[in-house]
């Protein structure tokens, strides 16, 4: 049997649970309330929706966003879960190594992860049509963009699980990296004029900011020019692409070399 | 080498912990042979070893003349094993459980729909086939073990308290299912029951702090100590220097 044969079945099953886990119906369930506040509550406090369509669009793109940080709860038990749950004492004795694992497991989380961002995309796409009567080419960029971060926050998500002895540390150990450490180092070096684009958070944010970056959103509700003490300048496109591909290759290939080598007493 | 099974030389640290010294074991092909020892002897040690779960610090573990550490792949393939106490995916039933783990092994269709219901049967479990493990008791998780460990019909099985947790009437079944099914397989299986590595094997390796203390026939131990228990008894009561 191939290790490609043994690959699509680890994946086939590993989707399945996703598909079975409340987890999933619950970040949809929160990437459609987004999505909604968006919708109703912008026109509601904005006194109607945006002139420019590129704003509106920005705005949408919290949805897919919001659904890629819940690929951290999909990924966190997915190495550390089989050594906490003791699964891996039946998992490991098949002959199925531990590479065609990790990657079966990480495709079938991208997967599960990429289905509710292209649904959040769907939606993004219907609103502006709705709203507009059209759907700026720009939304195809941010969607790839999305994708490419969801791979990495996967990936990052892998690294910490396959370290952690259960999967809530995982899962709050990359939060708290990705949410706060990076988040916090982002705002400093900003703030400092120094360079941050190597930050998974600064990344993130291409995926509003191909719309026009931050000047948009400064300028998209009637200006708020001089309000920040620093001067904000929009993530380079090119160079988070670079970091988040970064990002997604280093943390899966430690996350497989790491949990070859762990042992399970 | 002949045997399914050969320990050499086999040596595992944790930390600064011994956990194994040195020890060498042979396993003859269709036997059925215990693990004996008491708590902390090494016994999980010893078949986590053999299973790919724990790396030797040195020494060699094969399986069928294959090394475990350097292909642990086509060791696997020839056995079935339960290792501590057996945890399934609880979102899946017994049917999915197997369906995966024999799919895994290359097992395909109607093929491994029918072995699933045979060994389902052959452990009872057939009227909680349908059920997601979530629902299951120990007892039931440990027979599904059992079921899982004969899926694919493997020539060697390694078994570590295969009857804990389950009821005096599993543990009989448990015993009719290896002695029937362990007749063209060989057996090698860690336990504190000496009444049931006495009915179901014809050989022991009694091990205590990591190191071989006897491996013998049954009958022989008997002969010499008088009985099972007793030889038990009388090799781990030294304390190692």
């Amino acid at each position: 049997m191939s290790k490609f044969e043994k690959l699509r079945i680890v994946t086939g099953y590993e989707f399945l649970k996703h598909i079975r886990r409340a987890r999933l119906y619950i970040i949809l369930g929160l990437t459609l309330i987004a999505e909604m506040a968006v919708l109703i509550l912008v026109p509601v406090l904005g006194d109607g929706f945006p002139d420019n369509v590129m704003v509106m669009a920005a705005l949408l793109s919290i949805g897919p966003s919001l659904a890629t940080i819940g690929a951290i709860f999909f990924a966190g038990d997915a190495i550390a879960g089989e050594f906490e749950s003791k699964t891996g004492f039946i998992l490991f004795t098949n002959p199925v190594g531990r590479t065609t694992l990790v990657i079966g497991k990480y495709l079938a989380c991208f997967a599960a992860v990429a289905l509710l961002v292209i649904l959040g995309y769907v939606i993004v796409s219907i609103s502006l049509l709705a709203i507009y009567g059209n759907v700026p080419i720009e939304t195809l960029s941010s969607f790839g963009l999305c994708l490419l971060y969801t791979g990495s926050v996967v990936s990052v998500t892998f690294f910490f699980s396959s370290i952690s002895k259960g999967a809530m540390a995982a899962t709050v150990i990359t939060l708290v990296f990705i949410m706060v450490i990076t988040g916090i180092i982002d705002s400093i070096l900003m703030m400092t004029g120094q360079p941050h684009w190597f930050l998974l958070s600064t990344n993130g944010d291409t995926i509003a900011t191909v719309f026009g970056g931050y000047e948009l959103f400064m300028g998209g509700f009637g200006g708020a020019g001089g309000m920040m003490p620093f001067e904000m300048e929009s993530p380079n496109i090119g160079l988070s692409v670079l970091s988040m591909a970064i990002y997604l290759v280093v943390g899966f290939v430690s996350s497989i070399w790491i949990t070859k080598r762990r042992q399970l007493a | 080498m002949s045997e399914p099974i050969v320990i050499e030389n086999l040596t595992k640290y944790y930390n600064k912990f011994l956990a194994l010294d040195n020890l060498s074991l042979r396993i003859p092909e269709k036997e059925n042979v215990g693990l004996l020892g008491p708590n902390g002897a090494g016994k999980s040690t010893t078949l986590k070893i053999l299973c790919g779960l724990l790396r030797a610090s040195s020494g060699t573990a094969y399986i069928d003349g294959v090394s475990v550490a350097e292909k642990p792949e086509q060791a696997l393939s020839r056995i079935g094993a339960i290792v501590e106490t057996p945890e399934f995916y609880s979102f899946l039933t017994p049917e999915e459980n197997l369906g995966y783990l024999g799919r895994l092994r290359g097992m395909r269709g109607d093929e491994l729909k029918s072995r699933i219901k045979e060994v389902i049967k052959l452990v009872s479990l057939q009227d909680w086939n349908k059920v997601k493990v979530e629902k299951f008791s120990r007892g039931m998780k440990q027979r599904l073990a059992l079921a899982q460990t004969l899926l694919h019909d493997p020539p060697v099985l390694i078994l570590d308290e295969p009857a804990l947790g389950l009821d005096p009437r599993g543990v009989v079944e448990f015993r009719q299912i290896i002695e029937g099914a362990g007749k063209n397989k060989t057996v090698f299986f860690a336990s504190h029951q000496l009444v049931e590595v006495h009915q179901i094997c014809t050989q022991v390796a009694i091990i205590d702090h990591g190191r071989l203390l006897a491996y013998d026939s049954i009958a022989a131990l008997e002969k010499k100590y008088q009985s099972l228990e007793l030889a038990y008894l009388k090799l781990t009561e030294t304390p190692i220097e």
